[in-house]
């Protein structure tokens, strides 16, 4: 079942084009990343998602209804933006207990979600008072004080120190296995999103240039890897590129990542000890696996001059 | 889904919006500024009171002078200093992103910003009334009241303008300034019809009082005159006139603020 779709979407500000005919469909109890650079169009993809702002062209429905006319939905979601911002002059514990007045829970919730954010200690501070990471840890609990099934978070982790980072995504991991709730999660930071995301829709220019699991857009964009260790790495990756059915080779200082066509990867482990004994290099290991979400997300750019179109 | 009232999150955005805006002591402020201006004048005015709606007028007008600049004040901090910058940096965000109507957030807002506002000075202003000049008060409420409507237009009016400039700009610092501009140009303006009308010409002194319609009823209270500028009078309206005034004053700031809601309700991109 699909939680969100999205189908077409466009939306520009004046003459600047921020979302161009978006498709994107996140299904119920995945972690979805969107991923893509700064002016991508993911914020305001989320936006639109969340009825904060109306498309130009498309449609969106979220669980099942257009977010713009229908508020009741947001019983269901949860919202972190990148830069929260709440009325300044509560306190903690004071304007979470209003929040769950607000969604009809117990006001003991917003003492539970302190303690998950672990900002107890913060409880009887001015929300204007807290530093900007734990301003983020409190907009998390904000998000999740009402339970909701579905969070979206808009680069959730940017205002964190590394700890706070990383207490955030095992919080969003803990929230997904405990709860099973549905996460979209836009960052460009993605060494953490692959931590935590089973899927990713890789946006550029306001289009989505390929989504999927990993594995599946490994295949899709040729991205499966192979990593060679050797002593050797720069004369071995001369020697790969000459391959037909090799479509990527990178070498660094421990060995080569090597990428074959769809369906050709076995050939790689023929060609890769002949070729070693013919330039006499020593091969540790070869191991193949799923393309990191840097290599993902680099192709699907490059593809965008290459193929002219999204997939 | 949870079943809650939907006026629950209402009165929990409109009691977050009190709490900002009227936090220690801005109210405690503004209401000793109200009661102070009030009863300075309300005291000097028990003084010569006279039995007559001329005077009941006359005295409302002096009671509101700087208590109604007080309350533009207060309306613009709370409209563009509060709305405006939670519009600009993000608040409203979060508001919205509760079980909320957009127009139901903006109401709550509003209620907050303006109508607690008014109410703390009629408040004021009429227990200042009741208490120094009761007999007038009581016998010339009518007179009293609409005094109070006519004057109160033009503010309403100028925060209308204030909150659409706020909605539409994003900008609460701006849409201050353009409510401080806007203010000194009504009182140049005001000036310069007035003395057109003293000349002959009173065309524009009958548009502003369309905006500001206790210049027609203030010429229905005190009467004809003659002009220090030459032979002419200066206009005079019907009772029923000075009531269309400030019935049609009411309907352009009815318009203003249906305008904001509908922008805000289906076009403001957060």
């Amino acid at each position: 079942m699909s939680l969100i779709v999205a189908d077409d979407l466009a939306k520009s500000y004046g003459k600047v084009v921020a979302v161009d005919g978006l498709s994107l469909r996140v299904e119920q109890g995945n972690i979805m990343g969107l991923i893509g650079p700064n002016g991508a169009g993911k914020t305001t993809t989320i936006k639109i998602i969340l009825g904060m702002l109306r498309q130009d062209r498309g449609n969106v429905m979220v669980f099942d209804q257009d977010p713009w006319n229908n508020p009741d939905i947001r019983h269901r979601i949860g919202v972190i933006y990148e830069r929260a911002y709440f009325p300044a002059h509560h306190q903690v514990l004071e304007y979470l207990k209003r929040v769950c007045r607000i969604f009809g829970k117990p006001e003991s919730r917003a003492r539970e979600v302190l303690a998950l954010t672990r900002l107890e200690d913060a409880h009887d501070r001015s929300i204007k008072a807290l530093s900007a990471g734990m301003l983020q840890k409190f907009a998390v609990a904000h998000a999740i004080i009402h339970e909701p099934s579905l969070i979206v978070a808009d680069e959730p982790t940017a205002n964190l120190d590394p700890v706070a980072r990383s207490e955030l995504l095992d919080l969003i991991l803990e929230l997904h296995k405990n709860g099973k709730t549905t996460f979209l999660i836009s960052s460009h930071i993605l060494p953490e999103l692959s931590r935590v995301c089973e899927s990713v829709a890789i946006m550029n220019k306001g289009k989505v240039w390929a989504s999927g699991d990993l594995e599946e857009l490994s295949v899709k964009l040729g991205a499966r890897a192979t990593r060679v260790s050797t002593d050797k790495p720069g004369t071995l990756a001369d020697e790969l590129r000459k391959l037909q059915y090799v479509n990527r080779v990178e070498a660094d200082s421990r060995g080569v990542t090597v990428a074959a066509n769809l369906g050709e990867e076995e050939k790689l482990y023929e060609d890769v000890p002949k070729i070693a004994k013919k330039i006499e290099a020593k091969i540790a290991g070869i191991e193949s696996g799923t393309a990191s979400l840097e290599e993902l997300f680099r192709l699907a750019v490059k593809s965008d001059s290459e193929r002219g179109s999204p997939h | 889904m949870t079943e809650i009232s939907k006026g629950r999150p209402f009165l929990e955005v409109f009691s977050a919006a009190m709490k900002e805006n009227y936090r220690f002591p801005i109210l405690e402020i503004f209401a000793f500024l109200y009661a102070f201006g009030t009863f300075i004048f309300a005291g000097l005015g028990a003084t010569v009171a006279q039995s007559s709606e001329t005077f009941a007028h006359g005295l409302v007008n002096t009671l509101t002078g700087i208590p109604l600049f007080i309350l533009l004040i207060l309306i613009w901090a709370n409209v563009a200093y509060g709305l405006g910058n939670d519009i600009e940096k993000g608040t409203i965000q979060t508001l919205l992103s509760y079980p909320l109507k957009r127009r139901t957030v903006l109401t709550a807002k509003l209620l907050s910003a303006l109508g607690v506002s008014l109410l703390l000075f009629l408040g004021i202003q009429l227990f200042a009334l009741f208490l120094l000049t009761p007999e007038i008060t009581r016998d010339y409420f009518g007179t009293i009241a609409l005094t109070y409507a006519a004057n109160l237009s033009s503010s309403l009016l100028m925060a209308g303008i204030v909150l659409l400039v706020a909605l539409v700009l994003k900008r609460g610092g701006l849409a201050l300034v353009v409510g401080i501009v806007l203010y000194f140009a009504l009182t140049i303006v005001s000036s310069m019809v007035f003395f057109l009308a003293w000349t002959g010409t009173e065309l524009p002194f009958k548009a502003f009082a369309l905006i500001y319609p206790n210049m027609a009823l203030d010429r229905y209270y005190t009467g004809a005159g003659s002009s220090p500028f030459g032979t002419s009078e200066l206009w005079v309206p019907s009772f029923s006139e000075a009531l269309g005034y400030i019935g049609a004053s009411y309907v352009i700031v009815a318009l203003i603020f249906l305008l904001c809601y509908v922008y805000f309700d289906r076009r403001l991109g957060i």
